[in-house]
């Protein structure tokens, strides 16, 4: 985490130096927890940063939300070029505490194994977006929005890696917890199209964003768990959505959800996850998120929700 | 989260702001008319002809050309008793290849007076709606 924190702070001071893009402040959404640009949960259409049409330019991040006994950490970068496309990789790690490996021992085992050390999932995402249509923003006098595609392209890194017991061994040797959970893939690719505009001065004289997002996938659980199950390994059609207000030139308050196709069923059901956020954009070069996230279901902890904060930085 | 507060979530941010009151008062009126577009202009074009990325488009322009045009076009897109009869933006802009960012500047510019001048957020969005569609009489041509 301090490292994170130190190369977001590094880049911080680097874009002091270097020069602002143009396009209107907050206009550029935030890095997601898988680093598309957009909320904090889903993509929008408008390509991250401020870039206009003459420039390149780059953007970091660094997400943490805590679920009690899961916590996600998220770190990425990103480059934005000539507002039109967007790439991004991002690396995720999720801390699972040794008192749901140790139940999940207990589960499997009958209670004879009832001590098991925690452990971590990684999952890496490449991300490319493409703006095809519109202008989400300067077109105000019609209802038409901004259009992109994307996809993430995500591998799981711990997809066969063992669960150890405090003596070292591994009595499931290779298999991961996505493996355990019934996904049978460690990597896949999601595609998604997603539909943007800002509406100036509505309602009351503020700023409205609306963002519907549809993602075609065969993640479980973002892809933390694996991709596909034994009987499912087709593309599931999920729906997402923003919405947002601007509130102050630098301040936008809002909300958002995300389907989820639960193809694991049992422990690893997954539940439509939504968030409430304040997002805080000082200047061009930073913005600050909290939120307050919904998961649902996570295995073994039916209620998932807490609390999520993210650093942005453009350059 | 059931179906139902999921919809009670997003409905509220807009229930909230929904609740301030409308009246018939024209825009152009309710930031007090020709007197504050004069100021706003007055000060976003002497920031334009100072700016060192867009003021060269403007060289040979009388300030209080350029001023009054803006002030006019402005007033009759906020519902003020103006008609805009100034060459057309697409035939003033043809071939200058303004570029989208040096567009974007000059939004800016535009936003910061007004909000130096004193209009409130909500008039600044509420007028920055109807000037954005003029995006595409300068650029792309």
């Amino acid at each position: 985490m301090t490292k994170y924190l130190c190369l977001a702070l590094s880049l911080y001071s680097m874009s002091t130096y270097a020069g602002t893009d143009s396009r209107l402040i907050a206009s550029g959404g935030i890095a997601g927890f898988e680093g598309t640009a957009g909320g904090g949960i889903t993509p929008w259409a408008f390509i991250g940063g401020y870039t206009s049409k003459e420039e390149v330019g780059y953007g970091a991040n660094i997400q943490l939300l805590n679920l009690n006994d899961y916590t996600l950490t998220t770190a990425g970068a990103s480059v934005s070029i000539f507002d039109r496309v967007e790439l991004s990789i991002q690396r995720q790690k999720l801390d699972i505490s040794a008192g749901l490996t140790s139940n999940v021992f207990s589960l499997l085992t009958d209670g004879a194994i009832t001590n098991a050390n925690s452990t971590t999932i990684g999952q890496d995402i490449i991300g490319a977006k493409v703006k095809i249509w519109g202008d989400g923003v300067f077109t105000q006098d019609t209802w038409v929005p901004q259009i992109s595609i994307g996809a993430q392209h995500k591998r799981n890194r711990d997809f066969d890696t063992s669960l150890l017991l405090p003596d070292g061994s591994a009595p499931l040797p290779n298999i991961g917890v996505p493996q355990l959970l019934g996904a049978t893939d460690n990597s896949g690719t999601d595609i998604y199209v997603s539909a943007t505009k800002l509406w100036l001065g509505f309602p009351a004289g503020y700023n409205l964003l609306t963002n519907f997002t549809a993602r075609f996938t065969k993640a479980n659980s973002f892809g933390l768990l694996g991709f596909s199950s034994e009987n499912d390994d087709s593309y599931s059609t999920e729906l997402e959505g923003s919405l947002a207000v601007l509130i102050s030139p630098t301040t936008a308050i809002g909300a958002e959800f995300r389907t989820q196709s639960d193809r694991l069923g049992g422990l690893a059901e997954e539940d439509t996850v939504v968030d409430v956020f304040v997002a805080y954009f000082p200047n061009k070069s930073l913005s600050i998120t909290a939120a307050y996230v919904d998961l649902g279901n996570l295995p073994l902890q039916e209620n998932s929700n807490g609390f999520y904060l993210t650093l942005n930085t453009n350059f | 989260m059931t179906n139902s507060k999921i919809i009670a979530l997003f409905l509220i941010p807009l229930a909230l702001l929904g609740c301030s009151s409308t009246t018939e008062q024209s825009l152009y009126d309710e930031i007090g008319g020709h007197k504050t577009l004069e100021t706003v202009y007055g000060v976003a074009v002497t920031r334009i002809y100072t700016h060192p990325d867009i003021g060269h488009y403007f060289k040979g322009v009388p300030k209080r050309h350029l001023r009054d045009q803006l002030v006019t076009q402005t007033c009759e897109l906020i519902g003020g008793p103006c008609e805009y009869d100034g060459k057309s933006m697409l035939e003033s802009h043809q071939g200058l290849d303004i570029k989208e960012r040096e567009f974007y500047i000059l939004v800016e510019i535009v936003q910061g007076a007004m909000r130096d001048v004193g209009l409130t957020y909500q008039q600044e969005n509420r007028i920055l709606q109807k000037l954005a569609p003029i995006k595409y009489e300068t650029i792309n041509l």
